[in-house]
């Protein structure tokens, strides 16, 4: 037990460490590192929330193909040498009071909710078979309008990045 | 931890990426930004299908539709800022300020 609530909470440090990072830094790569982190912090989570699938997808698509893509985004494009500019002072102030009231409604929001618990399902229904029989009977159409958005981005990607072959 | 705590947690990351959704100049730091609260909203769905669903592959298979339409957000984003770079030679938000005359 104690070596579980070990395990999660270094897990949840993780995710906020991660994401302090990934918020605060100017560098971009180190961004892109407390991204990461962040990332397989909540993949542990996913794996203590009874998912293993999910937390696997968790890792081989959000950081073995996004964090990738990221990175390979800012070697396109951002010149490692230079010097990020700083960002101005107001703001970084208004950005943090907006975010602060934000989170200051949710937690009050939280407070204020009572949410109705029920105890988890069996084994059999944490299967990755159900999740498998879900996508392609009950959520068949999301499944499919999914297909199509991946088809279409993987075109717009294409056509917008493309480089003009004929001269200007 | 309790469903409170996850929610907490929650909340706690989708406000940093809030922060620095509003506060970063570069144009990839937003979009990690943007990032961080898609796993927010990805951890309040396992959480909720953890504590207090039936069935619990519904969450499961909200998590995996957020994670491919973030590749696809990812994929049209990034092909953004390459052109972007291609033509101004900056992806500072701070710079790119045709629309404001």
């Amino acid at each position: 037990m104690t070596v579980e609530l070990i395990v999660v909470s270094l897990f949840v440090v993780l995710a906020v460490a991660g994401g302090v990072m990934a918020a605060r830094s100017r560098q971009i790569l180190y961004n892109i590192i407390g991204l990461g982190i962040s990332l397989f912090g909540i993949a542990g989570l996913f794996l203590q929330l009874g998912s293993p699938f999910v937390a696997a997808m968790q890792l081989l698509i959000y950081i073995g193909g996004i964090v990738v893509a990221i990175v390979f985004a800012m070697m396109l494009s951002m010149p490692m040498a230079i010097d990020p500019p700083a960002r101005s002072l107001p703001k970084t102030i208004f950005a943090a009071i907006g975010s602060g009231l934000f989170l200051a409604g949710l937690v009050g929001l939280l407070n204020n909710t009572t949410f109705e618990t029920r105890p988890t399902a069996g084994d059999e229904a944490w299967a990755v078979s159900r999740i498998g029989n879900a996508l392609l009977e009950h959520y068949n159409l999301v499944f499919e309008a999914l297909s199509v958005v991946l088809l279409l981005a993987i075109i717009g990607a294409i056509l917008i990045a493309r480089r003009d072959r004929t001269p200007a | 931890m309790t469903l409170e705590m996850y929610l907490l947690l929650s909340a706690v990351l989708f406000s940093l990426g809030l922060f620095a959704a509003l506060s970063q100049r570069n144009l990839i730091a937003v979009l990690i930004g943007v990032e961080l609260m898609m796993n927010a909203a990805s951890l309040n769905f396992m959480a909720f299908n953890r504590f207090s669903v039936t069935d619990p592959a519904t969450g499961q298979v909200f998590v995996l539709i957020i994670i491919g339409l973030a590749a696809a957000e990812v994929a049209i984003f990034l092909s953004i800022i390459l052109n972007l770079y291609r033509q101004r030679h900056t992806i500072d938000a701070e710079s790119i300020t045709e629309l404001r005359r």
